[in-house]
């Protein structure tokens, strides 16, 4: 075997084992609540792909995994460790939804102003901490992880007092419901949306953007080695800065599009509680951040999180057991069993740290 | 203004600092053997349910903090196995360990325990608050130290114990040694990863006294991710406190105070949003004001 393939493997048998691992722990959850371990997983997959309804709710909530961990990818890749995705994508949306309410636009302009909104809200967010680190030297980490706070909090302000819908008795913290030209097309009766084939396409663009352009090289260099990229005449400051923008823009148009195909109003909590930021994250981190891998590990975790949800409608094992099962997928990963493995297999030495 | 400050304003402070303290100094000896912990949000949530299950089952808060101990420890020994043995990124499994530990212990508030949300019941036991009498005589010293679970005093005195640990005795000069220059270390014979494996341990006790004073001190329930970030807010005070016991004491008494503070003016009438990211935009200050000089490391890997 050449080098080349034996790396190609290695990079795809780690999620695998990974994956396996991960549903072996979770039998052993699914086996300590007393069901059938088979019943269950055979509920969990008929959950994520029974019906149109299911795999169209499987396809839409991989979508907004797939964009948040886009944005996380970009981020990773360019040594910047943005774990503010929950921020960007909330602000994302609740820019999407405020824009195309209070701003009247001709035509089928309020479709394409959401979704600027959405990706401007996301990406002026992701600016914030990439500020303070270029101007305070606030560690770029922990900035964008409080600020996730920060942005819950107000989105849930603003739509809890200033921005909420009183039209029904108000006993919802909501925005008004968007403009019927501002709603991605839906697949009846399913969450199927447009939006879906964005995520492709972006998946696509970036994965170009990143291997084959020169802003992708600046970003990789940057996060492979900040000294050798300054060296090579790389502008740090402005790859960390273009690297957060697209980072956050991508994100934020997560949440507008969440909110534009499938709630036509931003709700408060909806963007957060299923928390597609943090699946984004671990999808970045199964793809080891490459685009196309992001949008297949994000795939994988939507039909985990819509089969749990499916399978705890049947068995009533709690659907928590995804985040578990996730968790444990990632923390596998990132020991980077599979290559070790592989290396033991060919009876190779493991490289010495 | 001058009803805003009063003595049960400073009581409220010094009880509700507590689970960020304690975290924190967890994270000082982490910090200072070189491991960068983002799981200390993660270990307090598991010491929080540990607490509350160990509680309703053995019947006992004492019970109830050993769990909450062994909860927290567990994950830091998963934490330590995987970044030091295994060699994974530090960062990576922490913000993971931080997931596993909201969806597990969710799971098993659903599983274990029969609730969803939040779990609460009339037989479960809550810490005890300590009021002796020679000390609500006291004038004002009394009020304010009096009817305080033996955790917030345990925090506390944590704070002279560890400076003494860290900067006056041999394992303590160490664990630091370890933190600065490993390899020098190594050259002195002292294992790296035995000294780092002791600061993990010893967070997994601090996070989980830090966890049972957050769900049997200052309530009796165990709430869905009831750590709402407090372990972050520590991770803060750590470098604001520059690594050292007392300066994260000062530092999480001033987000203490300031947490307290909203909870204050929550009562005035300000919005619940607004007083709930009050402290984490004091923290983000704080970072700024610091402009990168709390501690000599990028924290990225």
């Amino acid at each position: 075997m050449t080098d080349r393939l034996t790396e190609g493997l290695a990079g795809l048998l780690r999620p695998v084992l990974a994956v396996l691992l991960g549903l072996a722990v979770g039998a052993v959850a699914i086996w300590a609540t007393g069901h059938p371990v088979g019943e269950a997983y055979a509920a969990l997959w008929n959950g994520a792909f029974g019906n149109r309804t299911f795999l169209g709710s499987t396809l839409a909530r991989s979508s907004t995994i797939a964009l948040a961990g886009l944005g996380v990818a970009v981020a990773f890749r360019s040594g910047a460790l943005n774990l503010g995705g929950e921020g960007q994508l909330a602000l994302g949306g609740l820019a999407a939804a405020l824009f195309t309410i209070y701003v009247p636009l001709p035509g089928p302009l309020p479709l394409v102003a959401g979704l600027l909104a959405g990706a401007a809200g996301g990406a002026l967010w992701a600016l914030l901490p990439a500020w303070l680190e270029v101007r305070f030297k606030v560690q770029l980490l922990i900035s964008s992880l409080l600020l996730n706070y920060v942005a819950v909090f107000m989105a849930s302000y603003l739509v809890s007092v200033p921005f909420r819908d009183l039209s029904g008795g108000g006993a919802l913290a909501q925005t008004k419901l968007i403009p019927e030209a501002a709603r991605i097309a839906l697949l009846p009766g399913t969450r199927m949306h447009a939006g879906i084939l964005i995520t492709l396409a972006l998946g696509l663009v970036l994965w170009f953007v990143m291997m084959r352009t020169v802003t992708g090289y600046e970003w990789r260099m940057t996060g492979l080695n900040p000294d050798f990229a300054r060296y090579g005449g790389v502008n740090r400051v402005r790859a960390l800065v273009t690297a957060m923008l697209v980072s956050g823009a991508v994100a934020g148009l997560g949440g507008a599009i969440e909110v534009m195909a499938v709630y036509h109003r931003y709700i408060d909590g909806n963007l957060t509680r299923p928390g597609f930021a943090w699946s984004g994250l671990m999808a970045a981190l199964l793809a080891d951040s490459h685009p196309l891998g992001v949008l297949l590990a994000a795939f994988l975790l939507g039909v985990i999180q819509v089969g749990s949800t499916g399978m705890e409608r049947t068995t009533q094992i709690p659907l928590e057991i995804s985040s578990v099962v996730q968790a444990v997928i990632v923390l596998f990963v990132s020991v980077r069993i599979g290559v070790d493995l592989l290396r033991r297999f060919r009876g190779r030495r493991a490289a010495r740290g | 203004m001058a009803d805003l400050f009063d003595i049960q304003l400073l009581h409220m402070t010094l009880r509700t600092v507590v689970p960020v303290l304690l975290a924190a100094l967890g994270g000082t000896l982490c910090e200072r053997a070189g491991l960068f912990n983002v799981a200390l949000e993660g270990m307090m949530l598991a010491g929080a349910f540990g607490a509350v299950a160990g509680s309703f089952f053995l019947g006992g808060a004492g019970w109830g903090v050993l769990a909450a101990i062994a909860a927290a420890t567990a994950i830091g020994l998963i934490l330590a196995c995987l970044s030091l043995n295994l060699r994974a990124n530090e960062i990576v499994v922490g913000i993971s360990l931080n997931l596993l530990v909201t969806g597990l212990t969710t799971f098993l508030m659903r599983v274990v325990l029969g609730a969803t949300g939040t779990f609460h019941h009339p037989d479960l036991k809550g810490l005890p608050q300590w009021s002796p009498e020679w000390l609500q005589a006291i004038p004002v010293l009394g009020r304010l130290l009096s009817g305080h679970t033996p955790v917030v005093w345990a925090a506390y005195l944590a704070v002279p114990v560890l400076s003494y640990f860290l900067f006056q005795t041999t394992v303590g000069l160490r664990l630091r040694a370890v933190g600065e220059h490993a390899r020098a270390a190594q050259t002195l014979a002292v294992n790296p990863f035995r000294m780092q494996y002791l600061a993990v341990v010893l967070a997994g006790v601090l996070t989980g006294l830090a966890g049972a004073q957050l769900s049997l001190g200052q309530v009796r329930i165990f709430q869905e991710n009831m750590t709402a970030g407090r372990g972050f807010i520590a991770l803060v005070a750590v470098i604001f406190g520059r690594a050292h016991p007392t300066g994260v004491l000062l530092a999480s008494l001033l987000f203490g105070l300031i947490d307290a503070l909203g909870i204050r003016l929550q009562g005035v009438g300000l919005p619940s949003q607004v007083t709930g990211l009050l402290p984490f935009v004091v923290t983000l200050l704080t970072l700024v004001a610091l402009r990168g000089r709390g501690l000599n490391r990028q924290g990225t890997a």
